[in-house]
């Protein structure tokens, strides 16, 4: 007779392995990682990263719409072409920021790489900024400025982040329509002139590569970008005091809470096991905050803590939009379980799963060589080391409930945190 | 190209299992065929909400999420109009506890009060947070109650209004459970380093003994050809204004349906696209503008959206759009076109067989709909449609009498000077 009350036999999660990618010294000097780990489709990834982000601007949104631009128009091709080509070869192109980075994404069939690849080159070292072009883009942002500030959960992470890292900070400052109107085609000439080059650049390739490809990618990149030399960035002097802010817009059906403090990059030796106690807090669908606050009490559709790391520093978020008649009753139990993680100490089976789930997600982190490919640019953009992704997998085994403890007592401090709350 | 087998138990469970040797992970995943679409008027917004419930306990097992992430894996679910979807991805080894989980709760649910209790609440935030407090959130609810008289789909998923939910019995609960999650109403499908043998084993094991339901008669009203143009201007609290129009277009299986789907990739797919071109970057009268089919099972919908830049008006935006519609009818299209078209299709199709768990959702899916061989097909019958195929089906689908439009239109805010 089948027993359905008791769990079938489960097996830990042992040697997690990170394939090491073959790396390649372009003849500019720039590095370029190659993953291959097999797979049966004939497709690849073309991952090339400038550290053209925020701490190098000279004014806000710089480097947002210089990346932006890239495909607007280069000396060779006007952004009608270069749109008719990319779609022309099945391809995917994008080209945006994150705080610290610019970053220039293609998918290609491989058959279809040797098509591509002068168009991409051609982009990200000879774009010409149209102007008419630039005014569209301009505008199309500004307009989607309106339609975010009109949402709660979006205006409440505006606010959190400025609040952390103050508005002249490269991290805090938010985008803005007198900052976009501000912007001339010279800032992006500027920017583009002093940042894309060689020194600042990385390029990681994941799929079925082949030696072919990596002599395109020598070709097309390694002739054409220009050398230079990586200058790390200064930033200004954070200090803020922690406050309460209340922000509201009318007729909302719902209220958004953010409440958050300043952390550090990965690099602190505190990372790790915050990353664990952050899971236990808010960081999967069994947390705490969600078994409490949704799974309980039914306040809200969704809750989570996070840890933001960019290169040079990082925060702690804790975020939700719940029913207007909850707000009182979800802050104060959200304080509660911070208040429990900083006096009890995680019980064994609880700290077992997270433990487990986490392993779990390592292994899907390393399915696939594009999956790959996403952990080496986080290795390699916040200068980490191969083996952090190691010394992740044994903290997560090993760490203990007193430490996971002690850890909470020291950063999940309530006293220092910032708490904004949008909503009617 | 994805390979698998089939087979069915007893109670009429089908099984579908796919080899691929390269991952860690496996993936289960359980498709019922029960959607928003069988739902009753009166009771709108339950298959979904059915769906949160299906995690508040089983018959043998008091939490279903704890013994998933104990496993190191992950689990979800989604719903629309046609299906409800269960998966789970986990550890190659743990996928035993996938199939303990998901029969027992085909088995029999807890049907805990409190469990209802707390899910009708978190749904209802999950209604406010998704349509009503978000600008446009609500553009389902009156595409939907537009575009569809009779058939089910004139309600989306999520309900027409929270009060639906909020007065969702128990008895509700267990008659749709006998109902739909039965094993003759489900397809399982297993992905990864995984053999036929031992899964038909573990199906037989964990699924074998569950009784199969009554058969079920659909009897959905046909929604009738649309004979008139019709527009709704809703003037509401949004920041911008905005322009959908939706066109009625066929079934999921009809020939026709990839025909059509090619012609919403020619109006806005890529940045060459026609409208992405020629209206926002060229004529500038749009700040974003798109146009993408619904995918239904029963006959669908294809939709074109665009916010229209400060200055211009919406009859000025929807003018153009009609003039660009009129020219896909009016010429044939060049074959270098319909050719970059086939091409972004190849690349997409290739990169959907990424990921085991794409494959175990899709392959569940295409079975669904008739046979999941569909999905190794689709390719060559992308391959075969003509520049005239695109041209009839225009003339087809893109007409005024087939069109309903919505306009949203920012309510002007009056600035009171004291």
């Amino acid at each position: 007779m089948l027993d359905r009350t008791k769990q079938p036999p489960i097996f830990p999660i042992q040697n997690l392995h990170l394939p090491i990618p073959k790396k390649h010294i372009l003849q500019n000097g720039i590095p370029l990682y190659e993953v291959n780990i097999g797979g049966t489709q004939e497709i690849t990834k073309i991952e090339i990263i400038f550290r053209a982000g925020r701490p190098k601007e000279q004014k806000p949104m710089v480097a947002r719409t210089t990346a932006r631009m890239l495909r607007e128009g280069t000396q060779q091709f006007d952004a009608a072409e270069i749109a008719e080509q990319l779609d022309y070869y099945g391809s995917t192109l994008s080209s945006t920021t994150n705080l610290d980075t610019a970053n220039i994404v293609l998918y290609s069939l491989n058959k279809h790489l040797e098509q591509l690849l002068p168009i991409v080159s051609s982009i990200v070292t000879k774009p010409t900024f149209p102007q008419s072009e630039l005014d569209t883009v301009i505008n199309n942002s500004i307009q989607q400025i309106k339609v975010n500030e009109t949402k709660c959960d979006v205006v409440a992470y505006r606010t959190i982040t400025e609040c952390i890292f103050t508005p002249d900070h490269p991290y805090g400052y938010n985008s803005s329509e007198e900052g976009y109107e501000a912007l001339t085609r010279q800032d992006l000439i500027n920017h583009f002139q002093s940042e894309y080059h060689a020194g600042n650049c990385t390029i990681i390739i994941s799929g079925r590569t082949n030696p072919t490809i990596i002599q395109l990618l020598d070709q097309y990149f390694g002739t054409t970008i220009p050398r230079g030399i990586y200058v790390q960035p200064t930033f200004p002097k954070i200090a803020t005091t922690p406050q309460k802010i209340k922000k509201i817009i009318p007729d909302s059906s719902q209220t958004a809470i953010r409440i958050g403090l300043r952390l550090f990059n990965k690099q602190h030796p505190d990372f790790q096991g915050l990353f664990v106690l952050n899971t236990i807090l808010g960081g999967y669908f069994g947390s705490r905050l969600m078994v409490n606050i949704r799974e309980e009490k039914g306040y809200t559709y969704n809750i989570f803590s996070g840890i933001d790391s960019m290169v040079y520093d990082g925060y702690f978020t804790i975020g939700t939009e719940v029913g207007n008649e909850y707000v009182a009753d979800t802050l104060k139990e959200i304080y509660k379980e911070i208040d429990r993680l900083r006096t009890e100490l995680v019980g064994e089976e609880e700290l077992q799963m997270v433990r487990n789930y986490l392993l779990g997600n390592m292994l899907t982190m390393l399915d696939g060589a594009m999956n790959v490919a996403d952990i080496i640019k986080s290795i390699v953009t916040e200068f980490l080391d191969y083996s952090d992704f190691t010394s992740l997998e044994k903290t997560i085994n090993t760490i203990s409930a007193e430490q996971l403890r002690d850890l909470a007592k020291q950063y999940l401090v309530k006293e220092r945190m910032f708490e904004v709350v949008v909503g009617v | 190209m994805i390979d698998f087998e089939r087979f069915e138990l007893e109670n009429g469970l089908r099984v579908l299992v796919h080899q691929d040797k390269s991952t860690p992970m496996v993936a289960v995943n359980l498709l019922y065929n029960v959607g928003s679409k069988d739902e009753d008027a009166e009771k709108t917004g339950f298959a979904h909400l059915f769906e949160h419930l299906m995690f508040s306990g089983s018959q043998h097992i008091e939490d279903f999420d704890d013994p998933v992430q104990m496993a190191g894996g992950d689990s979800n679910a989604f719903t629309n109009s046609d299906i409800t979807n269960f998966y789970i991805s986990l550890p190659a080894a743990n996928i035993e506890t996938a199939f303990w989980l998901e029969s027992d709760r085909m088995l029999g649910l807890s049907f805990s009060q409190k469990g209802l209790d707390i899910q009708r609440k978190v749904v209802v935030e999950e209604f406010k947070e998704t349509c009503l407090n978000r600008p446009y959130g609500d553009v389902w609810h009156h595409l939907a109650d537009l575009a569809y008289k009779e058939h089910p789909y004139r309600w989306p998923t999520i309900g027409k209004v929270p009060k639906h939910i909020e007065d969702a019995t128990m008895d509700d609960v267990k008659t749709f459970f006998y109902k739909y999650y039965r094993p003759n109403n489900a397809i399982l499908v297993v992905a990864g380093d995984v053999n036929v043998d031992d899964i038909r084993q573990l199906s037989q094991k964990w699924f074998g003994d569950i009784p199969a339901g009554a058969t079920i008669q659909r009897n959905l009203p046909t929604e009738p050809p649309q004979v008139l143009f019709q527009r709704r201007i809703n003037e509401c609290n949004v920041p911008l204004d905005a322009l959908y129009m939706t066109f009625h277009i066929p079934e999921r299986t009809h020939p026709d349906y990839y025909k059509v789907d090619l012609l919403s990739d020619i109006l806005a797919n890529g940045r060459s696209s026609r409208l992405y071109r020629r209206l926002l970057k060229e004529q500038k009268l749009f700040t974003s503008i798109d146009a993408y089919i619904t995918g239904n099972v029963d006959p669908g919908l294809l939709i074109i959206e665009g916010k229209p830049t400060e200055g211009v008006t919406l009859e000025q935006c929807e003018a153009a759009i009609w003039e660009e519609l009129d020219l896909l009818k009016n010429e044939i299209l060049e074959a270098d076109e319909l050719q970059k078209i086939k091409n972004k299709v190849e690349s997409t199709l290739v990169f959907s067989e990424e990921g085991i768990l794409n494959k175990a959702i899709n392959l569940a899916f295409f079975e669904h709909i008739g046979d999941a061989e569909l999905i190794n097909r689709e390719s060559e019958i992308y391959q075969t449609i003509t520049v005239e195929d695109i041209h009839s089906i225009a003339n087809q689908i893109l007409t005024k009498e087939n069109c309903s439009e919505l306009f949203y239109k920012a309510k002007q805010v009056e600035v009171v000077v004291s």
